[in-house]
């Protein structure tokens, strides 16, 4: 009896899944896409085979993994007109680039677990995110790459860990924010203090 | 039998003389005595008791050696002119400004290691137990030729008062050429002092060629000064004879001398004012006050016109050949000198500091302290030893008198 | 004229022993005449010899301890033993005081990115804790210049800006440090050589060997060097007990001490603290030899400058703009 149950989810399952990816096909002005239903196996970096130690990707925790809500079984659709009115997501301030850029210029529309594909399809996880920084902001990710942006820690000689470009900016808002700065020098006794002293 | 002669004759001209001459000393002594009780006070708490601080790390004590280490060098260079314009007994002359010169030197090196941080540890500088940094540390050459000077002004004198003391005669040829040695070994005291803050990159005001010169012309006024005065006191209480004319020449040199300083000061004022970079900072800081800040303004003026002053004094002869006149300007001297020389050379090369920032410096009370108990000290070595090396030099202090003083003190009839 | 006068001027003269040297006592010659005696030149030297003992407030070894770079291992062993006593008695803590001789083909250099530099001080502040510098008074390696956009004026600079937040609009910031100079003023003029530069760069001081006479403060062109003018004040909770000799290890009174880079940090590898704390990232440090560390690429490929270039200090400090 569970066995049947369980071909009949799985079979249904599949069927949704072809009825997205055949709309997706139809959406209005929409590129060819492919089926990212799936998570790859790897992702490798822009050079081929070379990977960056980074930290785990800052993630909040409470709305993660994004396909919960934004996958097939929620089947929210695809709305790629920019707005406002993010149901859910209000607590962004996106203050990024203006009007040159919003959330599904960054976001994969259609797996929100990823980032932007790269040119030739591959999708960009969150723990890559340099890569999608890097699209736009190629020179400042060069610089990364060579450790001339950003932050390092860890050993000069030997394993160091390079600082996410989300662990200093936030995405949405990525302009660093002033930071108060800690105390001043004391002054040297001036010759009244000094005498005083004395 | 004759050492202990020297030594009871010696003690008791010591404390023997006129009722001056007591106040003196005990002045003296007094001061001594507050100025040490002011280094304890300096050991216990660190420097932390003057006035300095990282941004003016150098001060009184230093200013006050730059000064004396012109002092000593110009007391043995009057040897030059002396023997030029034949002031009479050269030898007198000479041994006179030795002993001022090992004066100047005592108090030199007590105000070095006043400054010094770690006192226990000045034995880091001989060379083999220690290190010296030789040959690129200037102050370490300056060691050496300090105690080089020290040496020959101690031996030189001490060989020929030995001499005299012995009735013996000197010999000449032995002895000149270490006078002759002193004469550029003076020169290269100062000079190398003067090379101690010339050769610093950081400090604009020092780092001109213009320094080395100025502390030689400054040398040549503040010395004499002091020599002419040493001088008076020496043959008013004593059997000492020194011509007026000599006095005058003198004079008449340190007149040349002042004039050269004087230029000197106008090139350099010209030299900043005119190109008006950065590097005039110090000097405008000394001279008008920076960024509001100009605790020396007062005196460095106060200098300035007391040094034009007794320029001129010595410049005509009449005001050089009345004692009054005379008198007042070498104390104009000396003061304007000392003022300009020591402090106001040391502290505005610190300021501004290297990363721009004004920060000034005050001596502290118990730096003055210290320093008048180091002068106090240095007067007393000078005043001993002239109570000792004049009656040698004109034959009252002799073996022979000593001798047989002290066999009558003994009862015993000659 | 005195017949002394006389016989001088005459001597002068004619500078050869005169035959007058009849008539006189027997003197004893002066070799006797000369020599102190010896009981007295031991008085002496003794009394001057516990004079600066008693001066120095310091143990008998510490009086006689050598120079660094003079001692044998076993000498310098036991001084870190003797040192180890010392700070635990007086902090409380465990210390180590390494003596890490640097790594074969390092030369070390500092980058500092100009553009990011946000002047908020936390650098500053790290480098006092790690570094154990005195808190009273108050000793700070760094100073972080303002300036205002348009030049570079070190007169017109301000290092005691206190705004709520910063960076603040019209001004940008410049920390400046020990520059660790291959050319350094500095360690010439040292009387007793107890400060140098380390093959792999860094200037050090040894500070049981300095005298405190302050020769290379006046030769620092850069404000790289601080005097503890009295005993140094850390509180024992913010002590830092991993230190090197010639580094972070706690100073005593009367000495010179400056930034190390991290002397304790680098030679095991590590980045430098202000390096690590730095929150926008505008600190670079590596090897200046190895063509691929972040210093030589900043090198290369960014348009660097170092302070008073002209004064041929040579620093290993550079100054760069990333963008």
């Amino acid at each position: 009896m569970k066995g049947s149950v369980g071909i009949v989810k799985v079979v249904f399952l599949m069927l949704a899944v072809a009825c997205v990816a055949v709309l997706q096909s139809w959406a209005p002005g929409r590129a060819q896409t492919r089926d990212y239903g799936r998570l790859p196996d790897q992702e490798p970096a822009v050079d081929a085979g070379r990977e960056f130690p980074v930290p785990f990707a800052p993630l909040p925790k409470t709305i993660t993994p994004c396909r919960a809500c934004h996958g097939p079984e929620k089947d929210f659709p695809i709305n790629v007109t920019r707005r406002e009115d993010l149901l859910v997501h209000r607590n962004i301030q996106l203050n990024h680039g203006g009007v040159r850029v919003w959330c599904l210029d960054c976001h994969h529309p259609e797996n929100r677990n990823f980032l932007l594909p790269l040119s030739d399809g591959r999708p960009i996880t969150f723990e890559r995110s340099y890569l999608l920084c890097g699209k736009c902001h190629g020179t400042i990710f060069r610089d990364w790459r060579n450790g001339i942006h950003g932050k390092r820690t860890g050993y000069w000689n030997g394993e160091k860990t390079y600082y996410l470009c989300v662990s200093c900016h936030n995405p949405h808002s990525p302009k660093f924010k002033p930071l108060e700065p800690m105390p001043p020098p004391h002054k040297p006794w001036t010759p009244k203090e000094k005498q005083a002293r004395h | 039998m004759e050492r202990s002669g020297f030594l009871v004759q010696a003690v008791k001209r010591l404390v023997t003389g006129p009722p001056v001459y007591y106040v003196w000393v005990l002045v003296l002594m007094a001061l001594a005595a507050a100025g040490v009780t002011a280094y304890t006070k300096q050991v216990e708490q660190g420097l932390i008791i003057t006035g300095m601080t990282s941004y003016v790390s150098w001060g009184f004590y230093i200013g006050n050696f730059t000064f004396l280490v012109g002092v000593a060098a110009a007391a043995v260079l009057l040897i030059i002119p002396a023997y030029l314009y034949e002031f009479g007994p050269i030898k007198e002359i000479v041994i006179v400004g030795e002993a001022l010169a090992v004066s100047a030197l005592a108090m030199c090196m007590m105000f070095v290691t006043a400054d010094l941080g770690r006192p226990d540890r000045i034995w880091h500088l001989l060379p083999g137990l220690g290190i010296l940094n030789l040959p690129s540390s200037m102050l370490g050459w300056d060691i050496v030729v300090l105690n080089g000077y020290m040496f020959l002004n101690l031996f030189i004198p001490g060989y020929l008062l030995s001499k005299a003391y012995r009735n013996e005669q000197a010999n000449m040829r032995f002895i000149w050429p270490f006078i002759l040695l002193s004469i550029p070994w003076a020169v290269s005291i100062h000079t190398v002092t003067a090379f101690i803050y010339n050769g610093l990159v950081a400090r604009p005001f020092w780092n001109a060629s213009i320094l080395a010169p100025r502390f030689l012309a400054s040398a040549f006024c503040s010395g004499p000064a002091l020599i002419i005065i040493v001088y008076q006191i020496v043959r008013r209480y004593t059997r000492f004879h020194v011509r007026d004319e000599a006095l005058f020449k003198i004079a008449e040199m340190i007149s040349v001398a002042m004039a050269v300083n004087l230029f000197l000061l106008a090139a350099e004022f010209f030299k900043e004012l005119y190109s008006d970079t950065h590097h005039l900072s110090p000097l405008k800081y000394l001279y008008l006050g920076l960024h509001g800040k100009g605790v020396f303004v007062p005196w460095i003026w106060t200098a300035l016109v007391f040094n034009v002053i007794a320029f001129v004094i010595f410049l005509i002869p009449a005001t050089r050949k009345n004692f009054a006149t005379l008198n007042l300007g070498c104390v104009l001297i000396i003061v304007g000198i000392w003022i300009e020389k020591g402090i106001g050379l040391i502290v505005p090369g610190f300021i501004p500091a290297p990363l721009g920032e004004v920060w000034e410096y005050i001596p502290t009370g118990l730096e003055i302290l210290v320093s008048l108990g180091v002068w106090a000290i240095g007067f007393l070595i000078f005043t001993i030893l002239l109570k000792i090396i004049i009656p040698i030099e004109t034959g009252e202090f002799t073996k022979v008198r000593a001798a047989a003083a002290s066999l009558q003190h003994m009862g015993v009839r000659s | 004229m005195s017949e002394r006068e006389v016989r001088n001027k005459e001597s002068l003269a004619n500078p050869e022993p005169g035959p007058d040297r009849a008539n006189l006592p027997e003197s004893a010659g002066p070799a006797q005449e000369n020599l102190l005696p010896n009981r007295r030149t031991f008085l002496a030297a003794a009394t001057s010899l516990f004079g600066m003992m008693a001066v120095s407030s310091c143990s008998w070894q510490e009086f006689f301890q050598n120079h660094f770079k003079r001692m044998s291992k076993k000498e310098i062993d036991e001084t870190i033993e003797r040192l180890r006593t010392e700070y635990r008695a007086k902090y409380g803590k465990d210390f180590t005081v390494g003596t890490e001789a640097p790594i074969d083909g390092t030369l070390f250099g500092y980058g500092l990115d100009i553009q990011r530099c946000i002047g908020c001080r936390r650098c500053v502040y790290a480098c006092v804790e790690e570094n154990n510098q005195s808190r009273n008074p108050q000793i700070h390696y760094i100073r972080v210049l303002r300036f205002r956009d348009g030049n570079m004026d070190l007169e017109e600079s301000d290092i005691y800006y206190n705004p709520e937040e910063v960076p603040e609009k019209g001004y940008y910031y410049m920390p400046v440090q020990c520059q660790h100079c291959a050319n350094a003023p500095c360690t010439k003029v040292c009387p007793v050589r107890a400060t140098w530069t380390e093959p792999d760069g860094i200037v050090v001081v040894d500070y049981n060997w300095c005298i405190g006479c302050r020769y290379c403060m006046a030769a620092c062109p850069y404000m790289g060097r601080w005097f503890n003018f009295t005993d140094p004040v850390i509180p024992a909770g913010e002590v830092n007990p991993e230190t090197h000799y010639l580094g972070n290890r706690p100073r005593m009174r009367n000495v010179v001490e400056k930034c190390t880079f991290c002397i304790q940090r680098v030679r095991v590898g590590k980045y430098p603290k202000c390096v690590e704390v730095c929150p926008v990232g505008a600190r670079k440090f590596g090897n200046l030899l190895d063509p691929n560390s972040e210093i030589s690429v900043i090198i290369r490929t960014k348009r660097v400058f170092r302070l008073k270039e002209d004064l041929n200090t040579q620093p290993k400090f550079y100054y760069f703009f990333a963008t």
